[in-house]
């Protein structure tokens, strides 16, 4: 009976001993734990791959705009493949998230060629467009990510023009126009209308009487007084809307 | 000989009492030791908050084309105001620009600090900019809350 008691009491620091390992392996695992839902928290609340994508949708949509611009302003329809492919190659260099392919097609479907759609038609209507297809795709360990999106940049000119005879071949003439960016209303950067006599183009000036109002929602009237001596009055509009895609219409003005 | 050997032993108890003490307060440090740089890894909520921070600037700017024409244009001061504006304040920022051929394009600091060792998160960044001279920029954010 008294060995045992002695036994126990010469155990005894043996016990603190696995105690506090006991005690030490619960602090260890408690802060494993917190750690590993800390973790999972950040992936769960902030996902900078979200705005990776939408920055390469809007990088691809900026490489279309600035293309169509420069198609529209007279430059070769090749600029928009030569700038796709530089997008491209830029794109497929990050490798922030893992390994980025970007890929395009261009638009074929009628009217458009190669990506492009160039109408600048002399019935009121005019459209400057662009289109293409890109598919991206970002691969790494534990990530694998596909995005198809398809980008299409149009700008869309209507012009509506009528005439009042003042006396002998003088003329009133009032051109209302309506410019479209995407199918919605779009502030112009500039714009030049043109009448025409004679078969030349005239800029009508302050001696015609020309005067503009802007209705601020991408809606313009234009009128002046002229001399034309042909029974129909052709007008032009030529403008470029904010993101420098350039667009024109020719109308023939109805009498009123 | 018997009794001398007892009277040894439990005279050394407190000896040995002193070394399981020892012995415990040990591995309890150790395991403070072990599990203290644990809790004060990286913050990674708060460098995710700054990344995700620094690229909706940089997309509130590009939206519209601004930052590309910024950029074109040399408007360095303009494009720091603009930052100053968008980033709240107390946040560190180093902006730098470079073309396709990784040439530096910014020829005047784009930054609030030049404070050395902050605990930084970078962004990076492509930009095209709108115009019908397409130009593509890599655009490198440097982001850090005071510590």
């Amino acid at each position: 009976m008294k060995a045992r008691e002695m036994n126990k009491k010469q155990n005894k620091g043996q016990v603190i001993l696995i105690a506090v390992l006991a005690m030490a392996l619960i602090l260890l695992s408690t802060q494993i734990y917190v750690f590993e839902v800390q973790m999972s928290t950040i992936n769960l609340n902030s996902n900078p791959l979200n705005d990776y994508l939408f920055a390469i949708k809007l990088g691809s949509r900026n490489v279309v705009i600035g293309s169509i611009a420069n198609v529209s302003g007279g430059g070769s329809h090749t600029v928009f493949v030569a700038n796709l492919d530089k997008w491209v190659a830029l794109v497929d260099k990050q490798n922030q998230f893992g390994r980025s392919t970007l890929n395009y097609t261009m638009e074929e479907t009628a009217p458009y060629m190669s990506g492009i759609w160039l109408f600048w038609g002399t019935e009121g209507f005019g459209v400057t467009s662009a289109s293409a297809h890109f598919t991206f795709n970002l691969s790494d360990r534990g990530v694998d990510a596909d995005l198809s999106y398809f980008i299409n940049i149009t700008t869309t000119l209507m012009v509506e023009g009528t005439y009042r005879t003042m006396g002998a071949d003088e003329k009133e003439v009032n051109v209302t126009f309506n410019l479209l960016n995407e199918g919605k209303s779009a502030l112009a950067d500039q714009f030049t209308l043109y009448y025409q006599v004679l078969g030349s183009w005239l800029v009508p000036n302050a001696s015609n009487n020309y005067a503009v109002s802007d209705y601020g929602n991408g809606t313009y009237r234009a009128s002046f007084r002229a001399s034309i001596s042909s029974p129909n009055v052709e007008v032009s509009v030529r403008i470029r809307d904010q993101r420098e895609v350039l667009v024109q219409a020719n109308a023939t003005c109805s009498q009123v | 000989m018997g009794t001398f050997i007892l009277k040894m032993i439990s005279n050394n108890k407190g000896q040995i009492r002193t070394i399981e003490a020892f012995l415990a307060i040990s591995v309890m440090f150790s395991v403070l030791v072990l599990t203290a740089p644990m809790s004060s890894t990286p913050d990674f909520e708060k460098q995710g908050t700054l990344k995700k921070l620094g690229t909706n600037v940089l997309i509130e700017l590009d939206n519209n084309g601004t930052l590309g024409r910024l950029i074109e244009g040399g408007n360095w001061t303009i494009l720091k105001q603009s930052m100053d504006l968008l980033l709240p304040t107390g946040v560190f920022y180093n902006l730098t620009v470079y073309d396709e051929n990784l040439q530096r394009v910014n020829t005047q600091e784009v930054s609030n600090t030049n404070q050395q060792g902050l605990e930084a998160v970078v962004i990076q960044y492509l930009c095209v900019t709108q115009s019908s001279d397409t130009r593509f920029y890599t655009i490198q954010l440097q982001l850090a809350w005071p510590q």
